[in-house]
């Protein structure tokens, strides 16, 4: 059966079906990316933080901006080309229209993966510190002489399970257990199995025994021939261990007992913000063991700087500005935000060689002069909350992935249909142009479309 | 709907203009948000105000809203309306909050 008005316009609405359906579709879009706008604006107003502003690369975002205006010109060329019968343009064009969309993609997961890598620590005071974290974040843990598992009896949703849970994260050699019974295994899926097979039927016994409705949890423990040292992310645990934990619990309800021997975040600095600091000159960030008074000067130096600049500009004539400076959000963040590019701060021109040669002495203390960012080994009691620039950070990162995401899974999806016009419809294309234009143009129109919600997102979440 | 040859090369040409007046948009935008206008609420106004004529141009033109049948502009108002509800839900559940202190 042929689909009825694909070519010719339907009396009643005065145009082909193809296209009611696709305004039909646009509008639900429409209401979808409204309602995800507004949630925008509501997260925004009521951020009990500074809300990121040029936060995200600008760069990258401009060129993806102008990537997606090209496609929707060259989508529409591709649909002009086919009314003039030129189908070699068409392809052409239509082929660049797919490139565009590839491209911008690519660009996407760069940006993605920059945020991805990139940390952001908030420590006890306020201060924020991000940065890189070049090994991770591991807690070490040892002393540890006894595993202790837990097999459940019933199906459940924690149930031993030290081979994916606990064996990845000992550090050094895969050491020798020995059972209750006095047996020396190495703990592998095999043993295990046995191991477990053994408890479940001790299990088993000791319901039928004591007339039990279900079969308990049996607990198996084992021995280590010498200490055992764990190194894991704090992920991989039931819960945070307390600061000075003597026993942690895995996700597979394995415990362990022993003590910690280091849970240091090695963060490579490249930005401190204290817009939430108190007082920002006794932040933490200016411990010794941390960034210190060298940089604490840097920081002092640029804030005083940018007081004098900024009363320069808004100078009211009176000895005042015209400005609140405390109002304004890109003063703030010249105040109050520091980038850090280097190992050692820059040396302030007027105060002469003697001060940037102390600037540079802390750079070999902390054993940093081979990177660019100053290395710090933030202590756990310090750090309030840590998180890669993910959702979880904040309300405006879990709305620019949203939001960028689901913008990214529709140039996917407009790419797939526009490539499959190209690919697999070549026969349409020259047996019934008439109807492959009207397919491209409703292509198109979905094109257009996502090229249009990026119009917004773009100022939204990159520049304002 | 243009269909003759020499209304497509006449739109073609309205494209390209478009195009161009795209990408002009986007550098000032891009530029006017390092610009410190008076209040940051003022950068994104106009911000957003670009971004509208951005919106309208790919709308009217590219996606040909400019001179379209009636149902299309149907389909639109009520597409409007619920967006319009759907922001007055966020904004009536925002000024007035489940407040917890009478319990």
């Amino acid at each position: 059966m042929d689909i009825p008005y694909t070519v010719t316009a339907r009396p009643d609405t005065g145009l082909y079906n193809a296209k009611v359906g696709i305004w039909l579709f646009l509008a639900s879009e429409v209401m979808l990316f409204g309602g995800l706008f507004s949630s925008y604006i509501f997260l925004r107003v009521g951020a009990d933080y500074p809300w990121p502003v040029h936060e995200l690369n600008v760069t990258m975002g401009f060129i993806n901006t102008l990537v997606l205006i090209g496609s929707s010109v060259t989508v529409l060329l591709a649909w002009a080309s086919i009314k003039l019968r030129k189908f070699t343009a068409y392809k052409v064009y239509m082929a660049i229209t797919i490139a565009c969309a590839m491209t911008f993609m690519v660009i996407k997961s760069f940006e993605y993966r920059a945020k991805f890598t990139h940390y952001s620590a908030t420590l006890t005071d306020g201060t924020i510190l991000t940065g890189h974290l070049p090994h991770g974040f591991e807690i070490e843990f040892g002393g540890v002489n006894e595993l202790t598992l837990t097999v459940a009896g019933r199906k459940s949703a924690v149930d031993a399970d030290p081979v994916s849970y606990v064996l990845p994260y000992i550090k050094g050699d895969a050491p020798k257990f020995k059972t209750e019974d006095g047996k020396e295994i190495t703990l592998d899926a095999n043993s295990f199995a046995q191991l477990r097979a053994e408890a479940h039927g001790k299990a088993e016994a000791k319901a039928k025994a004591d007339n039990m409705l279900q079969v308990p949890n049996w607990t198996i423990k084992l021995t280590a021939a010498s200490p055992i040292t764990f190194s894991f992310p704090p992920s991989k645990l039931l819960a945070k261990p307390a600061l000075d934990a003597k026993s942690i619990t895995f996700r597979d309800g394995t415990l362990i007992e022993g003590k910690i021997i280091n849970d240091k975040m090695t963060l490579e600095v490249d930005g401190v913000d204290l817009r939430g600091t108190p007082e920002k000159d006794k932040s933490l960030a200016w411990n010794e063991h941390y960034l210190g008074s060298v940089w604490k000067n840097a920081f002092i130096h640029q804030r005083d700087e940018a007081i004098a600049e900024f009363n320069k500009e808004f100078n009211d004539g009176n000895g005042g500005t015209t400005r609140d400076p405390t109002k304004s959000a890109s003063q703030q963040k010249k105040l109050f935000y520091m980038h850090i590019e280097s190992a050692t701060p820059a040396a302030h021109g007027e105060e002469g060689p003697k001060h940037s040669a102390e600037a540079h002495a802390p750079a070999e203390e902390h054993g940093a002069a081979h990177t660019h960012h100053p290395e710090l080994h933030l202590e756990r009691k310090d750090v309030l909350f840590y998180s890669n620039f993910t959702p979880k950070l904040n309300s405006y990162y879990a709305i620019y992935f949203t939001l960028t995401g689901l913008h990214g899974l529709h140039v996917i999806a407009g790419a797939s249909v526009l490539a499959y016009f190209l690919i697999f419809d070549g026969r349409r294309l020259r047996e019934d142009p008439e109807h492959m234009a009207n397919r491209v143009e409703v292509g198109g129109l979905f094109w257009h479309f996502v090229d249009l919600v990026w119009i917004f997102l773009f100022p939204l979440l990159y520049l304002l | 709907m243009a269909d003759s040859p020499e209304e497509i090369h006449k739109s073609i040409k309205k494209i390209l203009w478009v195009g161009g007046l795209l990408v002009i948009c986007t550098g000032l935008t891009v530029w006017l948000s390092f610009v410190e206008l008076p209040t940051h609420s003022l950068n994104i106004i106009v911000g957003m105000i670009l971004a509208t004529i951005k919106a309208a141009l790919v709308a009217l033109i590219f996606m040909h809203l400019n001179h379209e049948k009636v149902i299309i502009y149907k389909f639109l108002f009520f597409t409007f309306a619920f967006v319009l509800a759907l922001f007055l839900l966020f904004y009536f559940s925002s000024i007035d909050p489940l407040v917890f202190s009478q319990f």
